[in-house]
C-alpha cells in the first residue's frame, strides 16, 4: 500500500502534473487576453517541483517501479532548470507571434513531468508510460504553431519513427517479461540467455532512438529544425536527460545482474554506438550553414560523448565517476543548448509563413556583423558556441573533461581519443557563428530587439555557464553526491 | 483438458490470428486492414482465454475489437481515400532493406526462443485472470504504472486537440 512517504518522493512529478492541469484552466476562466501570467505560473511550478527533490525521501517507491534517489533528484533539477528556461524563452517567441496559450505550457508542464517519471523509474513498464507521456507532449509542442508546412511536418515525422522506437521498446520488453518473469530492471540478476539478450537489445534500440544516438538519428534535423524554437529547445535539454538517465540506470543494471559476459558483450555495442555517433554527428554538422540544423547535429553529436561517460559507468573501477560525469554533462548541455536556442530564436525570421523558400530563417548570414550591432547578444551566443564547443573556461568544457576523465579511469583510451578528435572538429563549425558575428560586416536588416524574458533566460543561461566554467566544484560535488540505488 | 487438446486449440487460434496480422500489412484498401485488424483481435482473444486470462480477453473484445476499431473505421471511412490517392505500392531499395532486416529479427527472435528451451508455465490460483485478481493487482502491485496510465491518457487528449486545431 502507498504510504505517505511514497506520495512525498513522487511530489515533484505530482507538483509537475498539478502545474499542467492549472495551465489548462487558465485558458477556461481566462478574462481579458493577457496570458503574461501563464509563463510565470509554469516557472512557479517548475521551482516548486525542484524545490520539493531535497525533501523527498530518498527510497524505493511503490512496487519497486520507480526509486527516489540522488540521481533522479539530479535529473529533476536538470529538467525544472530546463522547464523553466524554455517557458521564459516560450513566453517572448510565442508572444510575438500572437500564438501564446495555456496549452503550450501545459504540454511543457506534462512532458516534463513524464521525464520527471522516467528518471526514477526502475521498471520497464513504468518507463515505457513515462516515455510515452514524455514524447506525446513533445510531438504536439512540435506541431503547436499552425503556420506554414514545417511544424506538422516535423511532429508527423517525430510521431511516426517515434511510435516504432516505441514500439520496438515493447516488443523488446515482451522478450525481456518472457526471459524473466518480471519486468523490473533488477530482475536481470539471475537471468540470462538469448532471450534476455535479444529483448535487451531491442529496448537499446528504443532508447538510442530517444536519445538521438547513430543509426537511429536520422529524425533530428528534420524535427529539430521544424519545430517552434522554444519547444526544440526544452526537447533538447529535457528528453536527452531524462533518456539517458534511464539509459544509465538500465545499463547499470545489466552489468549488475547478468551473468552472461556482459561487459565485453555491452561495451562493444555502447562503444561502438558512441564512436558513430560522435563521428556521424560532428561530420554532418559540418557542412550546415543553417545554425538551427547545426544546433540539432550538434546534439547527435553531444549524445556520442554522454554515452561515453554511460559506458565509463558500466564498468566497475569508473562506475561513480561516469554515472557523475554524465549528470554533469546532461546539466552543462541542458543549459548551454537552451541559451544557444535562445539566442537563435531572437536572430529567426519572423514573417508569418516561416516556411516559405525560407531556407534561409536560420542562415549563419544572419548573425554577420552582430557583435557590433548587439554586442551583448553577440557575446552570450559566442560563450554558449564555446561551450558546446568544450572550450574552456565554460561549462561544456568541465563537462566534456570529466567525460572524458571518467573514459579514462575506465581504461577506454579508443573513445577518448576519438571523443577529443571529434570535438577539435566540431570546434569548426562552433567557432563559424562566432567569426562571423565578429569579423564579418553586417549584411542583414537590424535584428529585432530580444523581448525581456528571452533577454533573461539568455542572460540567466550565459551566466550559468560561465560561473560553472570558472569554479566547477559546486556542481560536480553534487553529481558525485547524487548516488544512484538500484 | 488434456494438454494434446490444448495445443490443437492454440493451433486453431494462432494460424488464423497470423493470417489476419498479415492481411492488415498486405490489404491495400484501409477498410479491409481495419477488418482484419478486428479478426486478428478476436482469435487473439482466444489465445488469452487458453492461457485462462478470461478478463484480458473479454476487454480485448470490447475495447480493442469494439470500441477502438469502431473509431478506426470511422475514421478511415470519413477520409474516404481513393485508389490514386493511396499510390501504387512500390518496393523500394529502402523497403528491401526493411525486409531483410525484419528477416534478420524473426531469425533472432527465433533462434533465442530455441535456444532457451520448453519450459514449464507457472501454475497459477484458481482465481487466476479473474475481475477480482486483476483488481487487486493493478491497485497494488501496479499502482504507480496504473496511475500514471491516466496522465499519458490527458497527455494524448489535450495533444490530439491541440494538433487539430486550425489556426492558433
Amino acid at each position: 500500500m502507498p504510504s505517505g512517504q511514497d506520495i512525498a518522493a513522487l511530489l515533484p512529478f505530482l507538483l509537475l502534473v498539478l502545474g499542467a492541469l492549472v495551465l489548462m484552466l487558465s485558458e477556461v476562466f481566462l478574462r481579458s487576453g493577457g496570458r503574461g501570467y501563464q509563463s510565470g505560473l509554469t516557472i512557479a511550478f517548475a521551482a516548486a517541483a525542484a524545490l520539493a527533490v531535497p525533501f523527498a525521501p530518498q527510497q524505493v517507491l511503490f512496487g519497486g517501479q520507480a526509486v527516489s534517489d540522488g540521481f533522479a533528484g539530479f535529473v529533476t533539477m536538470v529538467v525544472c532548470a530546463g522547464l523553466a528556461l524554455s517557458a521564459l524563452l516560450g513566453r517572448g517567441w510565442l508572444e510575438t507571434r500572437n500564438m501564446e496559450r495555456g496549452e503550450y505550457y501545459a504540454l511543457a508542464l506534462f512532458g516534463a513531468s513524464g521525464m520527471v517519471l522516467l528518471g526514477m523509474a526502475t521498471d520497464l513498464l513504468l518507463a515505457f508510460i513515462a516515455i510515452e507521456v514524455m514524447s506525446l507532449a513533445v510531438y504536439s509542442l512540435a506541431a503547436y504553431p499552425r503556420r506554414g508546412q514545417r511544424p506538422p511536418e516535423a511532429a508527423f515525422k517525430y510521431f511516426i519513427l517515434g511510435s516504432f522506437a516505441s514500439a520496438i521498446l515493447l516488443y523488446g520488453s515482451a522478450l525481456y517479461y518472457g526471459a524473466t518473469g518480471s519486468t523490473l530492471l533488477s530482475a536481470m540478476r539471475g537471468g540470462g540467455g538469448a532471450l534476455l539478450a535479444a529483448g535487451l537489445s531491442l529496448i537499446l534500440v528504443g532508447l538510442a532512438f530517444k536519445v538521438a544516438a547513430v543509426p537511429f538519428h536520422a529524425w533530428t534535423p528534420d524535427v529539430y529544425e521544424g519545430a517552434p524554437t522554444p519547444a526544440t529547445a526544452f526537447m533538447a535539454a529535457g528528453v536527452k536527460a531524462a533518456a539517458f538517465a534511464f539509459l544509465t540506470r538500465g545499463v547499470l543494471a545489466m552489468v549488475a545482474g547478468t551473468p552472461f559476459a556482459v561487459g565485453n558483450e555491452l561495451g562493444g555495442v555502447l562503444g561502438l554506438l558512441a564512436v558513430l555517433t560522435m563521428v556521424v554527428g560532428n561530420l554532418f554538422a559540418l557542412p550546415q550553414r543553417n545554425v538551427k540544423r547545426m544546433l540539432a547535429y550538434s546534439s547527435i553529436a553531444q549524445a556520442g560523448y554522454l554515452l561515453v561517460g554511460v559506458i565509463a559507468a558500466s564498468r566497475p573501477e569508473s562506475r561513480a565517476q561516469g554515472t557523475s560525469a554524465v549528470l554533469v554533462y546532461l546539466a552543462a548541455y541542458a543549459v548551454t543548448v537552451i541559451g544557444a536556442f535562445s539566442v537563435l530564436a531572437v536572430m529567426e525570421k519572423r514573417e508569418p509563413t516561416p516556411d516559405a523558400g525560407s531556407a534561409d530563417a536560420w542562415d549563419v548570414s544572419r548573425f554577420a556583423g552582430l557583435a557590433s550591432r548587439r554586442p551583448w547578444l553577440a557575446f552570450a551566443m559566442a560563450i554558449f558556441m564555446l561551450s558546446l564547443a568544450g572550450v574552456p573556461p565554460t561549462a561544456g568544457f568541465v563537462a566534456k573533461l570529466s567525460v572524458f576523465q571518467a573514459a579514462a579511469g575506465a581504461k577506454a583510451w579508443g573513445l577518448v581519443v576519438v571523443g577529443v578528435l571529434t570535438s577539435i572538429m566540431g570546434v569548426y563549425y562552433y567557432l563559424r557563428v562566432v567569426v562571423a558575428m565578429y569579423m564579418q560586416p553586417a549584411e542583414m536588416e537590424e535584428p529585432a530587439a530580444a523581448p525581456p524574458t528571452v533577454a533573461i533566460a539568455i542572460a540567466v543561461a550565459a551566466l550559468l555557464v560561465v560561473v560553472v566554467g570558472f569554479s566547477p566544484e559546486p556542481l560536480t560535488a553534487w553529481a558525485r553526491a547524487a548516488l544512484l540505488r538500484m | 483438458m488434456g494438454a494434446s487438446a490444448e495445443t490443437v486449440l492454440f493451433w486453431i487460434f494462432a494460424v488464423p490470428l497470423i493470417a489476419s496480422a498479415a492481411g492488415v500489412v498486405a490489404a491495400r484498401n484501409p477498410v479491409h486492414a481495419a477488418m482484419s485488424l478486428v479478426s486478428a483481435f478476436f482469435w487473439l482473444a482466444g489465445i488469452y482465454v487458453l492461457l485462462t486470462a478470461h478478463l484480458l480477453a473479454f476487454v480485448q473484445v470490447i475495447v480493442y475489437a469494439g470500441a477502438i476499431m469502431v473509431l478506426f473505421l470511422f475514421v478511415v471511412m470519413l477520409l474516404s481515400l481513393t485508389d490514386a490517392e493511396l499510390g501504387l505500392e512500390k518496393l523500394s531499395a529502402l523497403k528491401w532493406v526493411g525486409v531483410v532486416g525484419a528477416a534478420g529479427m524473426l531469425v533472432l527472435v527465433v533462434s533465442a526462443l530455441a535456444q532457451s528451451g520448453p519450459r514449464a508455465m507457472r501454475a497459477v490460483g484458481a482465481d487466476f485472470g479473474t475481475v477480482r485478481a486483476v483488481g487487486r493487482i493493478l491497485f497494488t502491485q501496479y499502482l504507480l504504472p496504473f496511475e500514471a496510465t491516466s496522465v499519458l491518457l490527458l497527455v494524448a487528449i489535450v495533444g490530439a486537440v491541440v494538433v487539430a486545431k486550425e489556426k492558433i
